[in-house]
């Protein structure tokens, strides 16, 4: 029997764990299927993002501001867009979707974006991964000078991607024009989010304009991490984490506010 | 124990908050079936979503004692991407079941077969209906919520949910609505009626179900399609769609349904009749009301309903025998033939008796057309036109002090009368319902009325008639 009222905490995590494990394996089929590499996708097309970008900047020659090679450049720049940037890319209209599952009263808002975001992560990180490694056998660069710092600055990119991925999501149920903008928005912000640039190349009045943006913190943290003696790296973890928090609750309150106003269909 | 304390629910439209439901209290314990009436958009079904907990009340309490289904609709719930095994393993992960074994069952009970590992979105609606039917029996609740099952699958499938849902497991809750009172009625052990959002609860059917018609009755009537057909079949098409949609009609006709299957023919009769004085073109009840007729031994009226279903276009080849049986119960004399409708021109089909009450109001002023008359023009060969040609000329003239009546009667027997004929007899000569009106108001003569809006177009009319109404 399915279990009935004022459940205990073990039972609601087990209760939890459940649909957050049926959702993720939902989402991966339906997204991924069982066709060619199925749901190898989730990291190969990132990869081949991260690759695309870094063989046409190489190519290009482009200009970044320090002496770091190009590579390294390129695969920590991209990635950790990728890893903030696809997250609410997914969430945005994530309910409209879904709503035949908000029948099953287990089954809540933020599962379903809670499974949309490890997805993401999931593929972001595997694929960032994958790339060091094989850039760094392949010797075009070096291995993490530090290798808790990158993990941490990568961690704390996510929190920030997924806060912003459900605060947005649960928007756009209600006002479609958090989906208008989100699109123009994300681009014009991935040039002004450290990815193409160090911040330590830029005038004092650009520095300080750009590092408004949490997400510069998180890209500066995650090359400092990596390549620490080369690069002249400037980020305050504490106004990312500051941000984020800000952000979490203004996820949650959102995500609140739009399950009162939902109607399964 | 399910506890519904004073909940209420508000929507958000366009022109502000509406209230959907108000103060709604109630309690579901352990064996009780709940049925719950109410008329299309009343909010049975956003009761169902509250209780289940998929939709939060705006104010308000819901207790879930006891475990609780999701609200078993049909079709719903499904990623339609996704084949039916992936979606049985959703739901089997998603309430920690065995999927394996909740699979072998789905295969079993949906028969589905190979289909089963196709998308959903290949499946037809009555597929889809089966596999979720069988997903919702995979996981088991102490409390069913139930959204209309009854309109579902083919009838050896309906049985087998029947045998699920109410023989094995008849001991749990359960909460069903429906429009179909009969459903309700055979499944459940409490009612209750859902109106303007509150709920009512009855002990007894038969007084829920009063009120249900009650309110039936106060509603908007719906009102018949007003494009100006040529056709008449495709007007009669039209005509039985907006029928249906009905629920005055649709509760009236399964009342006389269910009072047919317990050979109360005289309940059943006056079911049919007062139905058909709401919508007299959904033809297959004129059948019905043939049958039940018979069954009395009115042979004179059942042979009127008869012979108007085939000039409505029930299929002759199956009424025939019952028309013989009722002209000729001694089988002595030819039968003569049902007239049919050959898909032409209005003027030109055969009439039926609505028809016919229609047209001798308008030439005559006849509130009530007796039953050998309306029998002896039905079996007489002619068309609309030839017998509004007689009717004018039987009468003289139509007198031009004629006053038309008010209701007619547009079926035999006691049914109700009809208020509307003037929009059938608008539709029977092509004639626009506002201009006769219009015409009619301003005192015209009723031919020279229904002329001047544009009716009788093409009609061959007396000749006297048509000089008439030229002058006019």
């Amino acid at each position: 029997m399915a279990s009935a009222s004022q459940p205990s905490l073990i039972a609601s995590l087990k209760v939890q764990r459940r649909v957050l494990a049926a959702l993720l394996v939902r989402e991966l089929l339906t997204r991924y299927g069982r066709h060619n590499i199925g749901f190898l996708w989730l990291f190969v097309e990132p990869m081949i993002f991260t690759l695309g970008v870094t063989a046409l900047w190489t190519a290009t020659k482009s200009v970044h501001g320090s002496d770091l090679p190009i590579v390294a450049f390129a695969l920590t720049g991209y990635s950790s867009v990728l890893l903030w940037r696809n997250m609410p890319g997914r969430c945005i209209g994530a309910l409209m979707g879904n709503l035949a599952l908000m029948y099953h009263r287990n089954i809540r808002a933020l599962d379903i974006y809670a499974a949309r975001i490890i997805i993401e992560f999931a593929g972001a990180t595997i694929s960032f991964f994958t790339l060091s490694l094989v850039f760094i056998l392949g010797g075009w660069i070096s291995p993490p000078e530090d290798f808790l710092t990158v993990a941490a600055a990568w961690l704390l990119t996510a929190w920030f991607g997924a806060a912003l991925a459900i605060t947005l999501g649960a928007l756009s149920h209600e006002y479609e024009l958090v989906d208008k903008l989100w699109h123009p928005a994300s681009y014009l912000l991935f040039p002004l989010s450290g990815a193409a640039f160090l911040v330590s190349a830029l005038p004092p009045l650009g520095r300080e304009i750009v590092l408004y943006i949490p997400v510069v913190h998180g890209v500066e943290m995650v090359r400092d991490g990596y390549f620490g003696t080369k690069v002249e790296a400037i980020y305050d973890p504490g106004y990312l984490i500051t941000c984020s928090l800000v952000l979490t609750v203004v996820a949650l309150i959102a995500t609140r506010w739009v399950e009162k106003r939902l109607t399964p269909q | 124990m399910i506890t519904v304390d004073r909940v209420s629910k508000d929507y958000r439209t366009r022109t502000g908050p509406k209230r959907v439901l108000d103060n709604v209290s109630f309690t579901l314990v352990q064996g009780e079936r709940l049925g719950v009436l109410g008329r299309n958009g009343a909010g049975k079904s956003t009761l169902i979503r509250l209780v289940s907990g998929a939709e939060r009340p705006t104010s308000g309490r819901i207790t879930r004692g006891m475990s609780v289904s999701w609200p078993l609709a049909f079709g719903g719930a499904f990623q339609s991407q996704l084949t039916g095994v992936d979606n049985v393993r959703f739901i089997s992960r998603l309430y920690g079941q065995d999927p394996d074994h909740n699979l072998a069952f789905v295969e079993e009970f949906s028969e589905l077969g190979q289909y089963l590992r196709e998308p959903v979105m290949n499946y037809s609606s009555g597929m889809r209906a089966r596999l979720a039917f069988a997903i919702s029996m995979i996981i088991e609740f102490d409390c069913f919520l139930i959204d209309e099952i009854a309109a579902v699958g083919d009838a050896r499938f309906h049985e087998r949910c029947n045998y699920e849902l109410f023989d094995k497991r008849g001991d749990r809750a359960m909460m069903i609505i429906s429009h179909d009172p009969g459903y309700l009625r055979d499944h459940c052990n409490r009612w209750a009626l859902l109106d303007a959002g509150q709920l009512t609860p009855f002990d007894d059917f038969e007084a829920a179900h009063d009120h249900f018609l009650a309110q039936m009755r106060v509603g908007e009537t719906v009102r018949a399609a007003a494009q100006p057909f040529s056709r008449r079949m495709a007007a009669i098409d039209s005509l039985r769609r907006v029928a249906h949609e009905d629920e005055h009609f649709m509760a009236l006709v399964r009342q006389a349904d269910a009072a047919r299957d317990q050979h109360d023919w005289a309940a059943a009769e006056a079911g049919y009749a007062a139905a058909l004085s709401l919508h007299p073109y959904e033809r297959s009840y004129w059948v019905q009301l043939g049958h039940v007729t018979r069954e009395q031994g009115r042979r004179v009226r059942a042979e009127i309903a008869y012979r108007t279903a085939c000039a409505f276009g029930e299929p002759v080849r199956l009424l025939a025998p019952f028309i013989a049986a009722v002209e000729h119960p001694d089988s002595a004399g030819p039968p003569t033939a049902a007239a049919t409708p050959d898909g032409g021109e209005t003027r030109r089909q055969p009439p039926g008796y609505p028809d016919l009450a229609v047209l001798s109001a308008f030439a005559g002023g006849t509130e009530r057309l007796s039953d050998d008359a309306a029998l002896s023009l039905l079996r007489r060969p002619g068309a609309i036109e030839d017998v509004l040609a007689r009717m004018l000329e039987d009468e003289g003239m139509q007198a031009p002090e004629i006053t038309l009546p008010d209701s007619i009667a547009i079926v035999p027997g006691d049914a109700p009368f009809r208020r509307e004929w003037l929009e059938d007899l608008a539709r029977l000569a092509g004639a626009r319902q506002e201009g006769l009106e219009a015409a009619l108001s301003l005192g015209d003569a009723p031919l020279a009325a229904l002329r001047r809006a544009g009716g009788l177009e093409g009609w061959a009319l007396p000749a006297s008639h048509a000089m008439e109404a030229a002058r006019a």
